[in-house]
């Protein structure tokens, strides 16, 4: 096997931070290599060091094929795309407006020789050609996964989450890339939707295609690449085969903290559980005096139903969870309380406030605060300026600034980076940010929108952390989470969601036995 | 009222008593279909009005001091502005959005203060006076040139070009790992808007006797970017609707005549709460209802159930 990818000293800084500290890396030619490591460790700069969309530094990127050997580093982003590098985004970039076959038909710009004049004249029989494109990119559709005749000419903002992802495969390959970059591709997928990312990938490789894989989920990463590289802050921990890395110490130290202080229900991706014991959830005590009391909830988005009649209550000093997997309205729920969204029909109190009507701003100053799911950073703001606006609507701007330094001195991570663009924090740094000011509203109940959402597990354990204690400090917390183990952890009560309605209801500890969820939920 | 009347009963006087008008309307359309072209690459530049000046400018210049026929000196006049919209679009298409738009304005503004009305050779802001021009010839080019250049915009569109500049509209960083040089596309939607807007300033000069310094300033631009957002961009022939809607309208209501601005000012905001696609959008006519509406009738209909 030759190599195709060669990385040697890599180097990037962003404001002093070593985002990546001199990366060397071999990719094979026909393997599928996976790039891991918590966040922040510079895995994502890794990629658009190599994809031309951030510079490096120093160091020297070389493509070796049977074309010859190229320089990569410091080229534009398109010209390295034409060298056969085509990649997929963390957060996804689909032509949302454009069709999933338009978007694979852009994909094909690279091979495509320009038919300007061709296309002043649309005989018949110059059109060959674009059947013939045509006809490849609903092969490539296929490929991925979707039925053309169904999903091939609707604007792909109109697809489900997953089959976004898909056509964002099917339109890197487009490009018949040498090497095809995933970035985190199974992000936000529940455990069936994985497998199927992993079939995909195992398919793609099978035709001779060298992948470079990033991704959380070890059981995906694990399964699927023959080689493994770790980052750690910015610098290659280890570079194996999965066998000898997931033995590494210094990888099990990354990963998961101290490890003798975890269970094996902490390794990531490894969702299994105690099965022990199955016996049925205690009902949920719900608290008679509620601070949130929501009956028949009702929500659409146009003629789709998202939430069908949902009632939960929740106590004050409680942590209440909302689980479920994609697309199951829990975050529509909380769009709803928090004013965002109208629903149809249905009842929900805050207290003294009707949230079916009262305007967001109100609900806010009612003391329900809401950390969205993205967490809503402004990257180019400060850290500190960006605490400082969620200030804003307050009148006390003396006291506001005691909090903030308060709160920079609670959350260390945040005190030690106060000076720096918000969106140089790592995802789990951004999403105590996003904790910490949601926490100056003075919220009685703060709404927590998938805190966990594209976290490496260790920086899961610290926004966890930050969440029970919070609760301490005597804020009522609802939470929605997709990674529903580690909710139940922290939950006193739970409410499972399935297609906008609530199927069961517990404590966190009876859902976390119930072996409908675990089957359901958590891929057990 | 009169006026559709008499378009559908005796299309022969209408075309003779509007002759103007409609030569009006189809310059106004293929400005339009100028500032279609960056729209459709996602970039907001209102340059037009100055490409527009450099081609009517160059046209008469050379018909007052050339010997050369008026075919030519009205594609010189439109490649010339293709030329300067190189120069004026390798500093500036770097930026995006609202900082593209005051970047080319500031082009049009500093045409119009060193070039327009500053030169003895373009008569230092008093105008030029036109030998060569020709109202009634002048129509002829002009329908001609419409729908030809409308049918090879619209094919532009279908085109690995066009579909390059859907993705650059829709995703520049996406665009860019697909393989497409998102720099060079964007000069190419540019370079193209400039000559078709010098090529328009070059024929409407040819219906007029006088060059107007006046015609050339943001005024003229703001109407341009009116055409693209009333007709909508999803298409070429959005603009175009946009133009012929707009040119006519002050015709079709005379009374309102002499609020023409304040009309075009009104028609503007309903069409941008109602309808942010344009007449022609996406998804045929329907209507995109705001939020404030929705709340509305939400609370109606609570009303009444109760």
């Amino acid at each position: 096997m030759s190599t195709l990818l060669q990385l040697t000293d890599i180097r990037r800084d962003f404001g002093g931070v070593h985002a990546v500290d001199g990366v060397s890396l071999e990719i094979e030619e026909g393997t599928i290599f996976g790039l891991i490591g918590p966040n922040g460790a510079g895995k994502t700069t890794l990629v658009n060091v190599v994809t031309g969309y951030i510079r490096s530094q120093g160091g020297s990127i070389r493509l070796t094929s049977k074309g010859g050997t190229a320089e990569v580093a410091r080229r534009p982003p398109h010209a390295i795309a034409g060298l056969g590098i085509a990649r997929t985004f963390q957060t996804l970039r689909l032509y949302r407006n454009l069709t999933a076959i338009e978007n694979v038909l852009i994909g094909m710009h690279t091979r495509r020789r320009d038919d300007t004049l061709r296309q002043m004249l649309p005989l018949r029989a110059l059109m060959r050609l674009d059947d013939r494109r045509f006809g490849e990119a609903r092969g490539l559709l296929q490929t991925v996964g979707l039925n053309p005749d169904l999903h091939g000419d609707r604007r792909a903002s109109t697809l489900s989450y997953g089959d976004q992802r898909r056509v964002e495969v099917a339109r890197a390959l487009a490009l018949k890339p040498k090497l095809l970059i995933l970035d985190e591709p199974a992000a936000g997928m529940n455990p069936a939707e994985k497998d199927r990312v992993r079939e995909l990938i195992q398919q793609l490789n099978e035709g001779r295609l060298t992948v470079l894989l990033i991704d959380h989920d070890m059981r995906l990463v694990m399964g699927v690449c023959k080689r493994i590289a770790v980052l750690n802050f910015g610098r290659k921990i280890a570079d194996g085969s999965p066998a000898s890395v997931s033995d590494d110490p210094a990888v099990v130290t990354a990963y998961l903290g101290s490890a003798a202080s975890k269970t094996s229900s902490h390794v990531p991706g490894s969702e299994e559980m105690d099965l022990a014991a199955t016996s049925k959830p205690a009902a949920a005590v719900e608290p008679a005096a509620a601070l949130l009391d929501i009956r028949d909830l009702e929500v659409a988005y146009g003629a789709i139903k998202a939430v069908r009649g949902v009632s939960f209550r929740v106590g004050k000093g409680e942590v209440v969870a909302l689980i479920g997997a994609n697309g199951a309205g829990k975050s529509t729920i909380l769009n709803t309380l928090s004013g965002v969204l109208r629903p149809q029909a249905g009842i929900a109190r805050f207290g003294e406030i009707d949230l079916t009507t009262a305007a967001p701003d109100k609900i806010v100053r009612a003391g329900l605060a809401q950390v969205p799911e993205g967490r809503e950073i402004l990257a180019r703001l400060t850290v500190r300026e960006n605490m400082e606006l969620g200030a804003w609507a307050r009148r006390d701007r003396g006291a506001a600034h005691r909090e903030i330094d308060d709160l920079m001195k609670q959350f260390p991570i945040l005190g030690q980076r106060h000076n720096l663009p918000a969106g140089q924090l790592s995802g789990g740094e951004q999403q105590i940010l996003a904790i910490a000011r949601g926490l100056l509203a003075h919220p009685k109940l703060l709404l927590l929108d998938e805190p966990s959402l594209g976290l490496a597990p260790q920086m899961v354990d610290t926004v966890f952390e930050v969440i029970k204690r919070i609760q301490r400090e005597g804020v009522t917390i609802l939470l929605v989470e997709q990674n529903a183990l580690r909710a139940l952890e922290i939950a006193d009560r739970a409410y499972v969601v399935e297609t906008g309605r609530i199927l069961l209801s517990g404590t966190g500890a009876a859902l976390r036995r119930n072996p409908e969820v675990q089957k359901a939920y958590l891929g057990g | 009222m009169d006026f559709f009347i008499q378009l559908f009963t005796d299309p022969v006087g209408f075309y003779n008593q509007h002759e103007l008008l409609i030569a009006q309307i189809g310059i106004n359309a293929i400005l339009a279909i100028a500032i279609f072209v960056t729209f459709y690459s996602g970039q907001l530049t209102l340059a037009n009005a100055g490409f527009m000046a450099i081609g009517a400018y160059t046209t008469v210049i050379m018909s007052l001091y050339l010997p050369t026929p008026l075919p030519l000196n009205m594609l010189v006049g439109a490649l010339l502005a293709g030329l300067v919209s190189v120069l004026v679009g390798l500093p500036v298409l770097r930026l995006r959005g609202v900082f593209l738009a005051i970047a080319t304005i500031g082009f049009v503004e500093a045409l119009r203060l060193g070039v327009i009305l500053n030169l003895p050779i373009t008569g230092e802001g008093q105008g030029l006076h036109n030998p060569t021009a020709d109202p009634l010839g002048g129509i002829v080019p002009i329908l001609i040139s419409l729908p030809i250049l409308a049918y090879l915009v619209w094919r532009l569109t279908k085109s690995r070009l066009g579909q390059a500049w859907s993705a650059i509209r829709e995703d520049e960083l996406a665009a860019s790992s697909n393989g497409i040089n998102v720099p060079l596309y964007k000069m190419i939607a540019f370079i193209i808007s400039a000559v078709l807007a010098g090529y328009a300033g070059a024929l409407e000069t040819h219906i007029n006797f006088f060059v107007d310094p006046t015609e050339y300033g943001i005024g003229r631009t703001i109407q341009i970017l009116t055409f693209a957002v009333v007709g909508g961009t999803t298409n070429v022939f959005g603009p175009i609707v946009g133009a012929v809607f707009l040119t006519a309208l002050p015709e079709i209501v005379r009374m309102f005549a002499a609020y023409r601005d304040v009309v075009n000012g009104i028609i503007l905001i309903l069409i941008i709460i109602f309808r942010p696609q344009g007449i022609v959008g996406r998804g045929g006519l329907a209507i995109i209802r705001p939020r404030w509406w929705i709340r509305w009738r939400t609370r109606e209909h609570a009303a009444t159930a109760h």
